[in-house]
């Protein structure tokens, strides 16, 4: 499903995403995030919180096959997606509010993503080899490590990845659906409508929690809408190298389905909900200069 | 005046002038070239864009691109000294090379609002005459509307990316053209400045003579700038600034700024070049003591500074209240201020109490008013580092004389408010081709300003508002300055502008527009907290709440607009 020649170009695109996100960063971004534990703990809730357990709930009703319910846990503990700054953009969200969302849900993954990885498949009985997780998790901290040394070195080099590794996670998409759907008909004909439902289910669940988390906390719509957009939208492109690099044979194969079929449908559901937003939220709405929550 | 009647040079540092009595050098240009042989392979310019790319022109390399631009302008463009050469273009690399190199060839500058309408265009254009004129390519539809109106022989056109790296100036021309969709195709005859530069430096190989051929066909007191302004009585009129008008301006406000480490500053200029506090202060001033100057296209949405703030060590910036007041509530502002910074300065317009304390709190570091007009070059006053009173526009510059005067114009009591008028080398020669206008506003050489002030005892000065915004009631001066500093206060509010209206009963009634910064302030609760701080006659009688202020480019909140809109709507 995915060769080797693949595995090589999304390895690299993920790598360039990566050190985007890091010639995005500087220091100060840290303390940012430090200053205001508010916004970090909601992200924190939401990305790991919510998202694997409505994973885990989705893998443990859905009569779909082993490999599935790995792939459905694995996508619903992947970090915020580059992609959800853009929507927050679009929605007129609170940009600033998500790419620290982002961030942070990134770099505290190397920590939680295998700590409620591990959780929810020893409760669904799965072997998930969590060492190569962590392992792919660091290797991926060091793009984002060179990506701010890079920036501190020289702040155009620094500028034209970020700009490229933003390009890139959209790239991304179209990457899937020009290279892997026409070689896969026959697996996408063939899959079962659990599969569908579940990678399709799992962003909109998250935009709904992550929007109804926001409102209980009494937040302002404009960061209503950037959490429930950062909750629902993942790193799919880290989710797939992920698989690439930890799982082998037929199995990774089939696990890697879920976070294929989530990338494409994410897009047509984020788009859907930035519509919604726009002509729903933004009507009669004062103008919130002030603040990141 | 004698030095016992110009109290507030007690209060200069031990290390300045109380007079200065030329300038260094005779014209811009020369100053141009001496200074860039001092700090040659320095940064003297960095254009850095909203998403952190950037370019950067050494001291050495603004000096030759320039050169080359004179002799562009002079050999190749064909004109001459004295020639006006206008230059509409936001602030970016492009900006210093087309500056100095105007003044190099012994042109007249002439700075034009980059977002100027076609027809505001027009009107600049028939009453300065330009010859030739640089402009930024998003604008470039415009002038093709402009130039069937008024020809223009000598055009040259820029990039906001110009002299960036390759790669992102690609990037950055791709997005505006496909993304921003700004760029247009441009219609009319035209050379690029790259161009331009290239031409001028073949040109200069078959010179005879130096680049000091054409400064010195010019004289000090020739115009160097048609700086145009609404000025005191509200028709656009280009002020006549000359070489040593500039030069000396620039000397004297650099005198009063201390702790300046030649050849180490970083200087942010988020204020537009054209303005002419940027453009004598940011652009000279700091050109003149080797600093790094960060020079920020379009500071809106105020996050555009935030790449500007995180890339480099900011020692220094200049601003307007508008500018102050937005940094101090933006987050990431707040939370990591400039660790660099030695202090900023304020123009431009009023700097409102609230705001200057906001920013000493997230900064630590005060922001010194200072206080001019274009007719100025444009700085008459400043507060001394260290000595900086809130409130206060601070004292005049060396060899500057400022007083209050009455109506008949004669000397007020000290603390009695009066017209502010000014003495000194930086006042201007006059209006362009308005006579009558200049005789109206320099009297007996005097500079009148056109805005009420208070001296106290020391000789700092305080302006209470613009003459002509003063509102009457019943029979009472109210002045719109001190109730939006109240207003200002709340911290409910966001930013205010107060004006008067017309009103029956007491002839002006005041009126308060208000953008809220807390969604449930109400008008009740505008007025209940006004009449804490206020006499009762200035206390509001309407309050308006807006979703914004008309601002001017530089952000200045403009009253006249608010009042013609009342105007109207009571005419029916």
């Amino acid at each position: 499903m995915v060769g080797p020649l693949e595995q090589a170009i999304l390895a690299l695109m993920i790598f360039v995403i990566m050190l985007g996100m890091g010639a995005s960063l500087t220091p100060r971004d840290f303390t940012l995030a430090l200053k205001r534990p508010y916004g970090l703990m909601i992200g924190v809730v939401s990305q790991y919180g919510f998202m694997p357990l409505i994973g885990f709930i989705l893998a443990s009703t859905l009569p779909v096959s082993d490999p599935i319910k790995i792939g459905i846990l694995i996508m619903a503990c992947m970090p915020g997606g580059t992609t959800s700054n853009i929507f927050t953009y679009f929605s007129k969200g609170n940009l600033a509010l998500s790419v620290l969302m982002t961030v942070t849900s990134t770099v505290f993954g190397v920590i939680l993503i295998p700590i409620v990885l591990v959780v929810y498949a020893g409760a669904l009985d799965l072997d998930i080899p969590r060492e190569n997780i962590i392992a792919t998790l660091v290797l991926l901290l060091v793009p984002v490590a060179i990506g701010m040394v890079l920036r501190k070195f020289n702040s155009n080099v620094g500028a034209v990845t970020e700009f490229m590794g933003s390009m890139l996670a959209i790239f991304f998409i179209l990457f899937l659906i020009v290279s892997w759907i026409p070689r896969n008909w026959e697996f996408l004909l063939t899959t079962t409508w659990a599969t569908y439902f579940g990678s399709v289910v799992l962003g909109l669940f998250g935009f709904a929690l992550g929007y109804g988390f926001s409102i209980l906390l009494k937040l302002h719509p404009r960061n209503a809408r950037t959490v429930a957009l950062e909750t629902g939208i993942q790193n799919g492109p880290l989710a797939i190298a992920i698989i690439a690099f930890t799982f082998a044979g037929t199995e990774a194969q089939a696990i890697m389905a879920v976070p294929v079929l989530y990338s494409l449908f994410i897009v047509i559901t984020s788009t859907m909900v930035t519509l919604w937003f726009r002509r729903v939220n933004t009507a009669n709405e004062q103008p919130l200069p002030n603040g990141l929550l | 005046m004698q030095d016992q009647e110009r109290p507030w040079t007690a209060f200069y540092g031990p290390s300045v002038r109380k007079t200065i009595d030329a300038p260094q050098y005779r014209t811009i240009g020369d100053f141009i070239s001496a200074t860039a042989d001092v700090y040659g392979d320095l940064p003297a310019f960095t254009a850095c864009l909203p998403n952190g790319m950037n370019g950067t022109l050494t001291y050495r390399q603004a000096d030759e691109m320039s050169d080359a631009m004179a002799v562009y302008l002079r050999e190749v463009a064909g004109l001459n000294a004295g020639d006006r050469v206008a230059i509409q273009l936001p602030n970016g690399l492009s900006y210093p090379i087309a500056a100095m190199g105007i003044f190099k060839a012994g042109c007249v500058l002439v700075n034009i609002n980059p977002l100027y309408t076609a027809e505001e265009m027009v009107k600049q254009f028939k009453d300065a005459e330009p010859k030739a004129i640089f402009i930024v390519d998003m604008f470039a539809d415009k002038l093709a509307e402009a130039v069937k109106e008024f020809a223009i022989p000598t055009v040259i056109v820029t990039r906001v990316a110009e002299y960036l790296p390759a790669m992102p100036k690609a990037i950055v021309g791709l997005v505006q053209k496909y993304w921003d969709k700004t760029i247009h195709p441009i219609t009319i005859p035209h050379i690029r400045l790259p161009d331009a530069v290239d031409a001028g430096r073949m040109s200069k190989k078959t010179l005879d003579k130096g680049l000091e051929a054409y400064r010195s066909m010019i004289d000090p007191d020739d115009v160097a700038c048609l700086q145009y302004t609404g000025g005191t009585t509200g028709v656009s009129k280009g002020a006549m600034l000359t070489h040593t008008n500039i030069l000396m301006n620039m000397e004297q406000t650099m005198e009063l700024i201390p702790n300046l480490d030649k050849g180490k500053e970083v200087a942010l200029t988020a204020l537009p070049l054209y303005h002419i506090f940027a453009f004598t202060v940011n652009f000279l001033g700091f050109y003149s003591i080797g600093a790094h100057n960060i020079l920020i296209p379009n500071p809106r949405p105020l996050s555009n500074l935030k790449r500007a703030f995180e890339n480099y060590k900011i020692t220094w910036m200049s601003g307007v209240n508008t500018l102050f007041n937005g940094l101090n509530g933006e987050v990431w502002f707040q939370d990591t201020p400039p660790k660099h910074l030695k202090f900023a300065s304020a123009g431009g317009m009023a700097l409102q109490s609230v705001v200057a304390e906001r920013w000493e709190a997230v900064t630590g570091k005060s922001v010194l008013e200072g206080y001019g007009l274009t007719e100025s070059s444009p700085v008459l006053t400043f507060n001394p580092f260290g000595k900086t009173r809130l409130n206060s526009i601070g004292v005049p510059l060396p060899s500057t004389d400022l007083k209050c005067v009455d109506e008949d114009g004669k000397d007020v009591p000290q603390g009695e408010p009066g017209e502010l008028i000014a003495k000194g080398p930086q006042i201007m020669k006059g209006y362009w081709n308005k006579p009558e206008e200049t005789a109206k506003t320099i009297q007996n050489g005097w500079l009148l300003t056109g805005d009420i002030g208070v001296m106290d005892e020391d000789g700092y000065f305080r302006v209470v508002d613009r003459k002509k915004d003063m509102i009457l009631v019943s029979g009472f001066n109210v002045y719109p300055n001190e109730i939006e500093d109240v207003i200002a206060a709340h911290p409910g509010v966001e930013e205010v502008a107060v004006i008067g209206v017309p009103d029956g009963a007491s002839g002006e009634a005041v009126k308060a527009f208000i953008v809220k910064r807390d969604e449930t302030l109400n008008k009740d609760a505008v007025r209940a907290y006004c009449k804490e701080h206020l006499t009762a006659y200035k206390v509001p009688k309407t309050v308006e709440f807006r979703e914004e202020l008309p601002k001017s480019n530089v952000g200045k909140i403009l009253r006249k607009d608010l009042r013609a809109e009342e105007l109207s709507k009571a005419e029916g």
